[in-house]
């Protein structure tokens, strides 16, 4: 079976299950079963088949398990946001297709990704400079004591969202050029083998930003997952792992000081370290979702079953539940089981996106496809990990599935590069080489 | 709204269906995980098995990669006829190496030996670590270094081992 049959034939039950969600929500809400979940279905089906034979199209060889597995986490996204408002499903659908344009456009206008690297210093100034703009009088926002959004006119947008893609083109780019040298270059000292100084640039720079996001934008969850996709590169350009070492001591170094300096930060690890210390102030949405998900037992409530306000009042029994805290709902309805499946599908997606890496031929694309999925598979570890109290809380969204634009359409692009890279690389050569089933 | 069957039931279907379809798909990643389809061939087009037919020498050898170039070790690069090593696209076995020239050395036979000739490279091809200058026979086993990539020079005999 070809490539494009195989996710055609993915992109199947994931309509069924968004259907089956759907029609879930509208029995447990007490209206009459018609075919509306059947239109929903259809609706959500024919747009993924638009995408499907736009990949048909340019991209005959591109891994064929992405995409369906993204739509799958859109669905779920999509049900358990119409579960706690339509209003919030309305607009996350419209997103939906507004990234999948862009997701389009990413395709034919990057055809030839390599151009990336050429304009590499570009790229990643605007990426820092996009970073900034929270902090911008007049266009920034402030949430919860965290500068992550912009707002300017009818536009508002998660500038880190964008930044991270900006940073892994840039690193792999860099990495590509000077990987040889950051080996070769390396000194022993003490037992330890220390890269370069005079190479060590980049990881500085990233390094300083990383820190920087924390104290001025005090975007923690932001700065882990640079950090974090950073040092996976890192790993993979020089094989050494004294410097994944090195720079994991600098980063919990520098975390540790503005931990002890910086209130936001220090608070947000009072608050992992001891919730019941303020259970009914800084604790509360954490211990809220922790009994949320306890509550969820093995599978769940169902959809559509779980309490979102307490009776007779409608404060939200979880704040923010339609972006930091969806796994926890998901969790409650769909039980140990849903949640662990939702885990699974972000684990299978770095599984093909590192795959792509391996087959990938030459050092950039490498590079760029693990890169890309470690930011992705991180920004998941990030906020599932903050929800299940594994690490400190720290506002991202979980793809795909979190409501917000900025989330779903920066994670398209994403997309769409894994997709450019992954249809190069299992593209048959001219000789009878064997590629990849 | 306690406990509505058909709510049950949908919970459940949902669930299924989630965890056959991931495990399709965790199939198809594990088959590729014990299969060696992650070829990740040695370099971009080296057309070196279309000209299978032209073997010259009488025994068959190749190149394993030791390490560096962007190569897989263990990857083997037969031999016919004769190949050329470098950075440039249009070298038979093109490698990821600063050090390397564009064209750095090339593998080739004459009668029934195969020989090993730098061409005139900046940094130099090392034969089992000794600078080689001009050209050199190869013997089974020989190490050919260039700038961080190793090959090991293997002959393969008839009934092969």
């Amino acid at each position: 079976m070809s490539a494009r049959n195989k996710e055609l034939l993915g992109l199947v039950p994931v309509a069924g299950l968004l259907i089956a969600g759907f029609a879930s929500v509208f029995v447990v809400g007490g209206d009459d079963l018609d075919n509306t979940s059947l239109i929903f279905g259809a609706y959500f089906f024919a747009i993924c088949l638009a995408a499907h034979i736009f990949l048909r199209i340019r991209l005959p060889y591109a891994d064929p398990y992405l995409f369906p597995l993204v739509a799958l986490l859109a669905a779920i996204g999509l049900v358990m946001l119409y579960r706690i408002d339509e209003s919030f499903a309305r607009d996350q659908a419209n997103w939906f297709v507004v990234g999948l344009v862009l997701f389009m456009l990413t395709i034919v206008l990057l055809k030839d990704y390599f151009v990336l690297e050429r304009y590499r210093y570009l790229i990643v100034t605007g990426g820092l400079l996009l970073l900034l703009m929270p902090r911008l009088p007049g266009i920034g926002a402030q949430v919860n004591g965290a500068y992550l959004g912009v707002d300017i006119g009818p536009l508002a947008f998660q500038p880190a969202e964008f930044g991270k893609l900006a940073v892994v083109i840039f690193l792999a780019s860099y990495l590509r050029e000077h990987r040889e040298v950051l080996v070769v270059g390396a000194r022993r000292f003490a037992g330890i083998t220390f890269p370069p100084i005079k190479h060590l640039g980049p990881m500085l720079v990233v390094w300083g930003a990383a820190m920087f996001l924390l104290v001025f934008i005090r975007d923690l969850g932001s700065s882990l997952m640079f950090f974090g996709a950073f040092l996976a590169l890192i790993y993979v350009a020089t094989n050494r792992i004294s410097f994944v070492l090195i720079g994991l001591l600098m980063f919990f170094a520098g975390a540790w000081f503005f931990a002890s300096t910086v209130g936001h930060v220090g608070d947000r690890i009072d608050v992992w370290l001891d919730p019941y210390a303020d259970a009914q102030g800084d604790g509360f949405q954490v211990l809220q979702s922790m009994f949320a998900q306890a509550d969820g037992g093995l599978f769940g409530k169902g959809i559509g079953e779980s309490l979102l306000t307490a009776p007779g009042n409608d404060q939200p029994l979880i704040p923010e539940v339609q972006t930091d805290f969806i796994y926890a709902l998901i969790v409650n309805e769909l039980g140990l089981f849903g949640g662990c499946g939702v885990i699974a599908i972000y684990t299978l997606i770095a599984a093909r996106g590192f795959k792509i890496a391996t087959i990938a031929q030459d050092g950039f694309s490498k590079l760029l496809a693990a890169g890309l999925t470690a930011v992705f598979a991180l920004q998941a570890f990030v906020i599932i990990g903050g929800v299940i109290r594994v690490i400190p809380l720290t506002g991202v969204t979980l793809p795909f599935i979190s409501y917000g634009g900025s989330s779903v359409i920066a994670n398209m692009v994403l997309l769409a590069l894994l997709l450019l890279i992954s249809d190069r690389a299992r593209r048959p050569q001219q000789s009878t080489q064997d590629v990849i089933g | 709204m306690k406990d509505d069957p058909a709510a049950v039931a949908l919970k459940f279907a949902f669930l299924g269906v989630l965890y056959l379809f991931l495990l399709v798909i965790a199939r198809s990643a594990l088959r590729d995980l014990r299969g060696r389809t992650a070829i990740a061939p040695p370099s971009d087009g080296t057309g070196l098995h279309d000209i299978a037919d032209a073997r010259v020498a009488a025994t068959d050898a190749a190149l394993v990669v030791v390490t560096g170039g962007g190569l897989t070790p263990g990857d083997r690069i037969d031999l016919f006829g004769g190949v050329t090593i470098g950075r440039s696209q249009e070298a038979d076995v093109k490698i990821v190496d600063r050090f390397a020239s564009g064209i750095h050395a090339r593998v080739h036979t004459r009668g029934n030996s195969y020989f090993v000739e730098d061409l005139e490279s900046t940094n130099g091809t090392y034969l089992n670590g000794a600078d080689l200058r001009g050209e050199a026979p190869l013997n089974d086993l020989d190490e050919i270094r260039i700038g961080d990539t190793e090959f090991r020079f293997e002959l393969s005999f008839e009934d092969g081992y």
